[in-house]
């Protein structure tokens, strides 16, 4: 590894999400930044969604600067139209949201809690651990999948979230031993997906996982 | 307001040459460093050549518009819009030239491990614009500020000094002075040469008199 580093944002990788609404170029990762989360999020089309529409229930701060294209922005009630150069600022608890206003727009998302040391959230590792095993690299997406538990190895999500992984790669034993750990970690929150969630639908046909439910 | 564009952020000349676009104060972000900088003419510098050695901080350096030539560790790289140099090592020297007007670069950093402290340096160079118009009382007070979060940072406290002394507020001047020069030994030497401080450089107590 040496000391610096020159990539363009076109080098990135892009990772589509499991329902295809979000495209992320894992910049982060891929530099190995370590003051702050750093990614770029693509909108291939005008119209696809750029920025989840979501609060950061943590307190993390960010900032989104359009690289590329143009983006509109939801922000709490109100809604900008934001062009290359424009940067977007959303403390912790605010709604926030962005679709694309042109082909192929780009926006850095950069992301952290202010009076605490940067740690990486899991969500990134969970993210592409779902992109790896869509486009057939289990390998691949089971270290990502390794370390995003690593990163939170006592959350009921992690344990969820490898249960699907699991269940998605045909592992049904090992799908359930997550689940079980999931449920003793947090019934209450788990219960609800477990009803919807089709990344299980290969489960609901076993005897377990009426057990699980009952 | 949660949203601006880079052409409507302050625009602070530096003494460089480069323009300061203080993203960061704007939205008074605490949880990362990040600024833009843009030139008006192509040739002119966009990034200061500088180490990040005394904050120990990792730096992203992407270009939002037009060109740059930056050198890094004494290597030369172009890189136009969405291309970027991550500078892991903070020892390295690094700086950048506009290739052409009106280029723009976004400046993203922070030191790995610990929580985000604003750095010194904004202050100082917030307080440009009212030192270039001796509006002692506004750059005192960009000082001021900053000293609130940071009350023993060297660098402020002397450069609160020279703005006190060109001021004419001598004894303020002289206190922070000294307590710069307490804190740090090697601002006893700046002053003995700071054309800031020739209204008090002959008052007892100055450092080095």
């Amino acid at each position: 590894m040496t000391g610096y580093e020159i990539v363009s944002i076109d080098e990135l990788d892009q990772y589509a999400s499991s329902d295809g609404t979000l495209v992320l170029s894992p910049l982060r990762r891929r530099i190995g930044f370590q003051p702050a989360g750093v990614n770029v999020w693509v909108g291939r089309k005008a119209g696809d969604r750029v920025i989840e529409e979501h609060t950061q229930s943590d307190g993390q701060e960010e900032l989104y600067v359009v690289l590329r294209g143009a983006a509109r922005f939801d922000l709490g009630e109100d809604s900008f139209d934001v062009t290359v150069g424009g940067f977007v600022h959303a403390p912790g608890g605010l709604f926030r949201g962005a679709i694309a206003l042109a082909d192929d727009t780009r926006v850095l998302a950069v992301g952290a809690k202010a009076e605490e040391a940067y740690v990486p959230s899991a969500w990134e590792d969970f993210y592409l651990a779902f992109a790896y095993l869509r486009g057939g690299d289990e390998a691949a997406g089971r270290a990502a999948m390794n370390e995003a538990l690593e990163r939170e190895p006592d959350d009921w999500r992690g344990s969820y979230n490898a249960a699907c992984f699991e269940a998605l790669a045909g592992n049904t034993d090992a799908a359930f031993e997550r689940l079980q750990e999931a449920l003793e970690r947090n019934p209450r929150d788990l219960l609800p997906y477990l009803g919807s969630d089709t990344d299980l639908d290969v489960l609901r046909g076993d005897p377990r996982f009426a057990e699980l439910t009952r | 307001m949660s949203v601006v564009h880079l052409d409507d952020l302050d625009a602070i000349e530096l003494p460089d040459g480069f323009v300061w676009r203080p993203v960061r104060r704007h939205f008074d972000i605490r949880a990362f460093g990040v600024n833009a900088y843009t030139a008006r003419e192509a040739g002119g510098q966009i990034v200061e050549e500088h180490t990040e050695g005394s904050l120990g901080h990792e730096e992203i350096y992407l270009v939002l518009r037009g060109r740059a030539r930056f050198t890094v560790d004494g290597n030369d790289h172009e890189l136009g819009p969405g291309q970027l140099v991550f500078v892991r090592d903070p020892e390295l020297r690094r700086g950048a030239v506009a290739l052409d007007a009106d280029t723009a670069v976004l400046a993203l950093g922070g030191k790995p491990g610990v929580a985000h402290t604003v750095s010194a340096w904004e202050a100082m160079f917030a307080a440009v614009p009212a030192s270039r118009a001796e509006d002692w009382d506004e750059a005192i007070r960009i000082h001021q500020e900053a000293l609130e979060e940071q009350p023993e940072h060297g660098a402020l406290l002397y450069n609160l000094a020279c703005m006190e002394a060109r001021g004419g507020r001598r004894l303020d001047a002289l206190l922070h002075l000294q307590r710069a020069v307490q804190l740090e030994p090697k601002w006893a030497e700046y002053a003995s040469k700071d054309s800031d401080f020739a209204a008090i450089r002959s008052e007892p107590g100055f450092p080095g008199a």
